[in-house]
């Protein structure tokens, strides 16, 4: 088999099982997510039942996606495109099963422990002390894979792919520590060593470089591998690849500040945060154009590339979503923005559109060069992008008009200065959207559904056919 | 890498990955270096106008002269200029004095909304509509009595409804019997209602005594209403509201809305709205 020939060179098993459970937990994660926003709009859907809540399936929802969805794609597409760029197996190949294991176990013990409502309560690091240093451990041996293996390269240089998830290892590692150091007081509850305003610096110094450097350096690293090799085309700009990875990396972790405006954090750190954020809009749209132009001159492969399609698509939503975030985070916008629906909208324009279809175009590349077929319906591709993007837009379009809507009716006030609006008010006028938004998401998410049938059958096709012809280009590189 | 470039014809770097990547040596747009740079300039202009830079004990402020507590303080100023023309009467005002006059009734109704549905709509239902097991407020049916000082001593001070159980006291069949008056909304005609002591907190009459917050048992309006109406009566008389003797007791209890939650003129312009949902006396 031809798999066989590459995987002579190239440990690809355990990217394999990475690329299918990555989409097993898309499917999950955003299953919980149409979930909880259901219950939004129907609060009767939680059966009054504590481990179905809101408060409990919010932070399964999060984890599923980020770190279950998000991290397995990382990792497959890390360890995938590393060893191609770098011309050499994994420096490794125990150790990535160790962090395949490691990966799952944690995503496991998350399932179980946060609808049962054990929680540090820090937002997108709610899993207590022992998966924390389970995840740091985890972690760890990812990135030491991974920097090995580039130590060991054939090649002279170091792709631009393997700078951003370099910079993401580290800077993951130096966050997740940092936000997770805690003082236990029993296995399953610690106490965080900062407190009041240090506390919440802390908290978002993680959560805004959670996005930062995992959800955006991160998948840059996979923009920059599949969209030049899914187009065949060269990357348009190594100066402006250069710039903006700088960039981004001394830029990033300065915006954290900017998610608590207005309150006890001092002036001077929120003004800088978003001072920074602002200047964050230029170099991430170095890698958006980046990524886009590399398609000039191929264009035309989008009417017929719908695994193109995807990542082309995501570099808009990017795009856009970087436009966005920087403008909510100046103190005028926030001042409307802020607590409103409108932050939970841009944080789903950037994950449903940017991270989830980036992720999408590269997982597709990669199940047909790791099983060395053609995906079983190319209509079926085309259909998960149309879902997405429509669940996408449907999605983010209800989240807008909510939220303005939202921070309009708190500020609004009658002709004699007195709140125009009860709170209660606000909540009755949100429900058309909040409906509105989980249909997007269920749209969103038949998409996914429709991702794994697709793969399930490539899979299944391909191995019911050993007698498949090595692909010239697996030859080439073995 | 050192292998001959299989794209001659190509401005690339002349370095190959994974057999075809590779990077183009092209310069980013202008507009982007343009902007790019005014990126940069952006943070040092930001900065300069805003408080920013971090220095040992203080920070540098910016020109503008701008915090956070103070736009905020600012903001509230020019609101309360407006509501200073009424606030500044009502006060000095008695709730009656205040009702009396429409301008200021009319800007108390405005204030209160939002203090009701923040403050009292979660458990009187929007509009004093009521819920089940919390009293309705837009009728004329008061347990402690309907009249603006006494709606204002409620809010202020809360209120605690006490029923003794009668587990004990009553037999199931005396029990069937009152709780059969009482929804007949006729409690004396059992002759239980005197020689059981329910007229001594009901009253003689059976229409409550608003003093104690005892309910009138006439009126077929219920403190605690329910589908099975007789059933709930049985077991209010059953386990009473309150007793800590039984632990299946009715819990009926407004906490304190006075002191350090709600100033007493919020107050006095809650009990203005809640007087005029409908029912007051």
């Amino acid at each position: 088999m031809a798999t066989a020939q590459v995987d002579d060179k190239y440990n690809f098993d355990v990217v394999r099982w990475f690329t299918v459970m990555a989409i097993v937990y898309l499917v999950v994660g955003t299953l919980v997510g149409v979930w909880i926003a259901s219950e939004l709009a129907w609060p009767v859907l939680n059966f009054d039942l504590a481990e179905l809540t809101f408060g409990r399936l919010r932070s399964l929802h999060t984890n599923a996606v980020i770190f279950a969805f998000g991290g397995c794609t990382l990792m497959a597409t890390g360890f995938y495109s590393v060893q191609r760029t770098s011309g050499v197996g994994l420096w490794s190949n125990k150790l990535a099963w160790f962090v395949f294991w490691g990966w799952n176990i944690i995503i496991v013990s998350a399932v179980i422990t946060l609808p049962l409502g054990l929680t540090s309560g820090k937002e997108y690091a709610e899993l207590e002390w022992p998966i924390d240093i389970l995840i740091a451990v985890v972690w760890l041996a990812f990135s030491f894979n991974f920097a090995m293996t580039i130590a060991n390269r054939k090649t002279s240089h170091i792709y631009v792919s393997n700078w951003f998830f370099l910079s993401m290892m580290v800077m993951i590692t130096y966050l997740h520590v940092v936000n997770s150091l805690a003082i236990p007081v029993s296995l399953f509850k610690s106490y965080s060593i900062f407190s009041g305003v240090q506390d919440a610096m802390i908290q978002w110094w993680w959560g805004h470089n959670a996005v930062g450097f995992y959800l955006t350096a991160g998948f840059l690293g996979i923009m920059y591998y599949f969209v030049p090799k899914q187009a065949g085309r060269p990357i348009f700009s190594y100066r402006l690849s250069v710039i903006h990875f700088w960039a981004l990396s001394f830029g990033y972790v300065w915006l954290g500040a900017h998610h608590l405006q207005y309150t006890a954090l001092p002036d001077w750190t929120g003004s800088i945060g978003a001072a920074v954020s602002l200047a964050m809009i230029i170099p991430s749209w170095g890698g958006a154009i980046n990524g886009m132009m590399t398609l000039s001159g191929a264009w035309d492969k989008l009417r017929e590339d719908y695994i193109l399609r995807f990542l082309i698509m995501s570099l808009a939503f990017y795009a856009m979503s970087t436009f966005e975030g920087p403008v909510m985070s100046s103190k005028t916008v926030n001042a409307l923005s802020h607590y409103t629906d409108w932050t939970i909208g841009h944080v789903h324009s950037g994950a449903l559109g940017w991270v989830a279809m980036v992720a999408a175009g590269a997982l597709y590349h990669m199940i047909e060069k790791l099983w060395n077929t053609k995906m079983y319906s190319a209509g079926l591709v085309n259909l998960h992008f149309w879902l997405a993007t429509i669940g996408t837009v449907v999605y983010i379009t209800a989240m807008w008009v909510s939220g303005i809507m939202q921070g309009l009716m708190w500020r609004d006030y009658t002709e004699f200065g007195t709140l125009t609006y009860t709170f209660a008010e606000s909540v009755a006028a949100m429900h058309p959207y909040y409906a509105m938004r989980a249909i997007g998401g269920m749209i969103y998410w038949t998409g996914g559904a429709v991702m794994l049938y697709n793969t399930i059958m490539t899979i299944r096709h391909a191995s019911s056919n050993p007698s498949v012809q090595p692909s010239t280009r697996a030859t080439a590189a073995a | 890498m050192s292998e001959k470039n299989p794209f001659p014809n190509e401005n690339n770097s002349g370095h190959i990955w994974d057999n075809d990547l590779r990077e183009l040596l092209n310069d980013p747009p202008t507009w982007w270096r343009i902007g790019f740079h005014a990126s940069w300039i952006l943070v040092i202009v930001y900065t300069i106008l805003y408080p920013s830079w971090p220095m040992l004990t203080t920070h540098y402020k910016g020109v503008m002269g701008w915090t956070a507590m103070g736009e905020y303080k600012e903001d509230l100023q020019s609101l309360e200029q407006i509501r200073a023309k009424y606030e500044d009467q009502l006060p000095g005002k008695s709730a009656a004095a205040i009702m009396a006059d429409d301008e200021l009734s009319n800007y108390v109704m405005k204030s209160a909304k939002v203090l009701f549905g923040d403050n009292c709509a979660a458990c009187h239902g929007g509009g004093g509509a009521g819920n089940p097991s919390y009293p309705i407020l837009a009728d004329d049916d008061w347990l402690y009595g309907g009249t603006a000082n006494e709606i204002i001593t409620s809010i202020t001070n809360g209120r605690k409804g006490v029923m003794t159980a009668h587990s004990k006291s009553l037999s199931t069949a005396e029990i069937d019997e009152l709780a059969n008056a009482v929804m007949k909304g006729e409690p004396t005609s059992s002759p239980l209602f005197m020689t059981k002591a329910c007229f001594a907190c009901h009253g003689p009459d059976g229409k409550g005594i608003s003093a104690m917050g005892s309910a009138n048992l006439t009126d077929g309006i219920y403190r605690f209403a329910e589908e099975d109406q007789l059933a709930s009566i049985k077991y209010t008389i059953t386990h009473g509201v309150n007793d800590a003797s039984d632990p299946a007791t009715r819990n009926a209890e407004m906490p304190t809305f006075g002191g350090s939650k709600l100033s007493e003129t919020d107050i006095k312009k809650l009990a203005i709205y809640v007087h005029k949902l409908g029912g007051g006396k």
